[in-house]
């Protein structure tokens, strides 16, 4: 099962609100602050309270592929006719329930032209795709939740100002609090054969993260890890990997694409917090 | 360049095979230790200096600075030396990050005081960086070896030498008075009693410093007497032999495991021979030293000077990271190396095929510009004086860009030192753009006019040698000797190199004068700037044509 996610700065609250006035979310953050997860729990949440599965969540996550087919539909041949197969867009506007749009400013403008369509106030798209030209209209309880990467992150683009005012409510999302973190990632550590009395370790690791994440805000470091890391370590601790060798594999061997020297600084990091490597 | 001789002969962890002759190159200590120095201070305007002639380790909190002797100037082989000069940066950036003041250690005051506070960061410094221990304890026992036989110390500080080595070592070298020795170990005592109240109660240097007092009395001492020598003594190659080492280090070892800054220290032995992961370290900056030997910083031809004193400058004044940031995102593409074009009207399936027939390549290929290998000269004659910070500022935006975007590129500056025109090697083209390279850059103080052609004169060999695409010069002012930067840059461009300068002015008039004006010297293309931050986008625009 999955370990239960930690709403540390209300996030759901906000979600809810939003659900509740029929408005549009943008979640903005880096990559591995807790995006999907959000947007997985308030779904979850949602599927309780009204009784429909997962809160009817479809999901898609854009990239310079997605095309708009893949939203809108297709026409396919299909025992020698042509029908038309719908998009994930269509699909959710008629159905109802939740739209999650993954890392939306990834994806081609015209792509999102078509998206800004259907989100306008009116909430309905024309579908010139059919032949039958049909006017399709979302459901009441349709409700479409996006996110995006900050625009330092490379394959991203800046959002058209008409589709960033079709998600009036926006979450920041930063990398939280050290205290939280290492309670998010904890919870992590599992009951496998090495998840007992690492505590210590996890604390390491999340000050460790930390110390990386500062290094690289400065441009001192190219990479800077994100949640997503801290709880790979913590897996793996649960499996019973030593904290130096997990260290060196979740956040000091990355380093060594940008040559020696930036393995090297890291690596020292990571030895003076926890100490000589095991020999084999 | 600094040195570390190898004394093998008198050396303890001879097994690690570090005989031979060895130099680590002051540009990659630096990097490295400026880099753990601002994680272990968890300060990112921290710097180090490695000055070579100093043997004393000094911080200065309110600058930011950790002065600190170089591996040379430390007892043992190289690998040793290195050790403890990387355990003594750990020390003084802990000491930057939990202590609000440093005194003085010539009066028995600050003397004491320090080395309160020295006790207090080990244990405050462990609770984050618990991989240390070993390397306290071994520092502690060089620090041991290091001190004085109390015989060798006259009058009463004779007993702050013994209450130091009492409280940091547990132990005395020589004998002492036996009504002393009692007041050196009550006092000693209760200074482990104020260090182990602080340091769980969460108290600073100023709490410390409050309980000082008591010592002294404690001692029976003058707070203002002189500690006559300035210590710790550094007496380089005056090592002792493993056996001697080791036994010191047992006695240490012991001390350290009762106070609790050993829980995870390893036996003595493998303490001694030291950790894989360090001595990795070490022979990765013996490694790089022989790789930068040949990339022109070490001999630059004739009349090329690097800045000298640059370790110790503070690149982080001129780090601009919201405009670094701001050029890296609007020049990704060029890093792909691919260039998007939307070609579909809204709302249509974009199809391929069709659209392939009849019209251009949709998909650009712009790697060709980042091939293009560039030499920037910087203009640091005075009249850049008054904006020299900002100007700093959007050069090193330039270089972080362009080092970004893998260019090949070489950047030199020229300004007057002494009266006679200096030009500055900031980074030959073989090397890499790091943090050393923008300390040069922090460290040239514009002075003097703009004696162009003397400038260039002086570039001539490298030029002739490189042979760059492109030479770019920026400067703010016209030459002092027109005609014979005409004739120069003649002889340049029959190099095959093309001659670009770029003319900074304070309002765009003034700035499209200079242009002008340069532009009748030869160049072949000339632009004007007259707002600093725009250089970086200028300098690409030139590249991308």
């Amino acid at each position: 099962m999955a370990p239960p996610y930690l709403d540390w700065n209300g996030s759901l609250e906000i979600l809810r609100n939003a659900y509740e006035s029929g408005l549009f979310v943008l979640v903005i953050g880096p990559k591995g602050t807790g995006k999907t997860s959000l947007v997985r729990e308030f779904a979850r949440i949602t599927g309780e309270r009204t009784g429909r599965e997962n809160g009817g969540l479809e999901s898609i996550n854009f990239s310079l592929r997605t095309r708009e087919s893949h939203l809108v539909g297709s026409k396919t041949l299909s025992g020698g006719d042509i029908a038309f197969e719908e998009g994930i867009l269509v699909r959710s506007m008629r159905n109802g329930g939740m739209l999650y749009l993954d890392e939306i400013n990834a994806a081609e403008a015209d792509v999102l032209l078509r998206l800004d369509e259907a989100l306008d106030d009116r909430r309905q798209l024309v579908l010139k795709e059919s032949s039958a030209m049909e006017i399709v209209r979302a459901d009441a309880s349709w409700f479409v939740v996006a996110t995006i990467n900050p625009l330092t992150h490379s394959g991203t683009k800046e959002l058209p100002p008409q589709l960033l005012s079709r998600f009036p409510v926006r979450i920041k999302l930063e990398y939280p609090p050290e205290d939280v973190e290492i309670e998010i990632v904890r919870a992590h550590l599992g009951d496998g054969p090495g998840g007992a009395g690492r505590g210590e370790d996890i604390v390491q690791a999340v000050k460790l993260a930390n110390t990386l994440r500062q290094a690289a805000a400065v441009e001192e470091l190219f990479y800077s890890p994100s949640i997503r890391e801290t709880i790979a370590y913590a897996k793996l601790l649960g499996r019973g990997v030593p904290a130096r060798k997990a260290a060196d594999w979740v956040f000091g061997n990355v380093y060594a694409q940008w040559g020696q020297i930036e393995h090297q600084k890291v690596s020292d990091v990571i030895t003076s917090m926890f100490g000589e490597r095991e020999q084999a | 360049m600094i040195a570390v001789d190898a004394h093998a002969a008198a050396t303890p962890g001879v097994a690690r095979g570090a005989r031979r002759q060895i130099k680590i190159s002051a540009e990659s200590l630096m990097e490295i230790a400026t880099f753990l120095a601002r994680r272990w201070s968890e300060n990112d305007s921290m710097t180090v200096q490695i000055p070579e002639r100093m043997s004393e380790t000094k911080t200065r909190l309110s600058d930011n600075l950790i002065v600190i002797a170089p591996p040379g100037r430390r007892t043992g082989d190289g690998f040793q030396r290195y050790r403890q000069f990387r355990t003594a940066l750990w020390y003084e950036s802990t000491r930057a990050l939990h202590c609000t003041k440093i005194l003085s250690n010539d009066h028995a005051f600050g003397f004491i005081l320090n080395a309160m506070e020295t006790c207090r960061i080990e244990h405050m410094g462990r609770k984050v960086w618990r991989g240390m221990d070993d390397e306290i304890v071994m520092y502690h026992a060089h620090m041991l070896v290091e001190r004085p036989q109390l015989h060798e110390v006259y009058g009463r500080a004779r007993i702050v030498e013994a209450f130091y080595q009492q409280l940091l070592f547990g132990a005395v070298k020589g004998e002492l008075q036996a009504s002393h020795a009692e007041r050196v170990a009550r006092a000693a005592e209760f200074a482990r009693g104020v260090i182990s109240e602080a340091v769980s109660g969460g108290r600073g240097t100023d709490w410390v410093e409050g309980h000082t007092s008591r010592i002294i009395k404690m001692l029976d001492i003058d707070s203002l007497m002189t500690i006559p020598v300035s210590l710790p003594f550094m007496r380089a190659g005056m090592a002792l032999d493993e056996k001697e080492m080791l036994k010191v280090l047992k006695v240490v070892l012991q001390h350290d495991k009762r106070s609790g800054l050993a829980e995870n220290a390893r036996d003595a032995s493998s303490i001694l021979r030291g950790s894989e992961d360090i001595h990795g370290e070490y022979t990765m900056l013996l490694e790089e030293n022989q790789r930068a030997e040949n990339k022109g910083l070490a001999s630059e031809p004739i009349g090329i000077q690097t800045p000298a004193g640059a370790e110790g400058a503070d690149e982080s004044a001129i780090y601009d990271a919201a405009l670094i940031n701001g050029l890296k995102a609007k020049f990704k593409e060029w890093k792909s190396g691919w260039s998007e074009t939307h070609v579909a009207s809204a709302g249509e399936e974009f199809d391929g095929e069709s659209y392939i027939e009849g019209h251009d390549p949709f998909v650009t290929d712009v790697k060709k510009s980042i091939k293009t290998r560039i030499t920037i000269l910087l203009d640091h004659s005075s009249s850049i004086a008054s904006d020299a910070r900002e100007y700093k500022k959007a050069t090193l935006a330039l270089c972080e860009v362009l080092s970004f975007l893998r260019v090949s590129f070489s950047v030199y500056a020229f300004s007057t030192q002494e009266r006679s025109v200096v030009c500055w090697s900031i980074k030959p083209e073989a090397a890499k753009w790091n943090t050393s390279a923008a300390k040069r850059l922090a460290r040239i103080v514009a002075n003097g006019s703009t004696p162009l052609a003397e400038v260039y004169d002086k570039m001539y060999p490298i030029l002739q040698a490189r042979r760059p695409d492109i030479f770019l010069t920026l400067t703010d002012g016209e030459p002092s000797d027109p005609d014979a930067v005409r004739e120069m840059i003649t002889g340049l461009k029959g190099l095959g190199t093309g001659m670009v300068a770029l003319g900074l002015g304070p309002n765009i008039t003034r700035a499209t004068a200079i242009a002008s004006n340069l532009r009748r010297l030869g160049y072949e293309r000339t632009v004007a700037v007259s707002r600093l931050a725009d250089i970086p986008n200028k300098v690409m625009g030139i590249l991308e044509a």
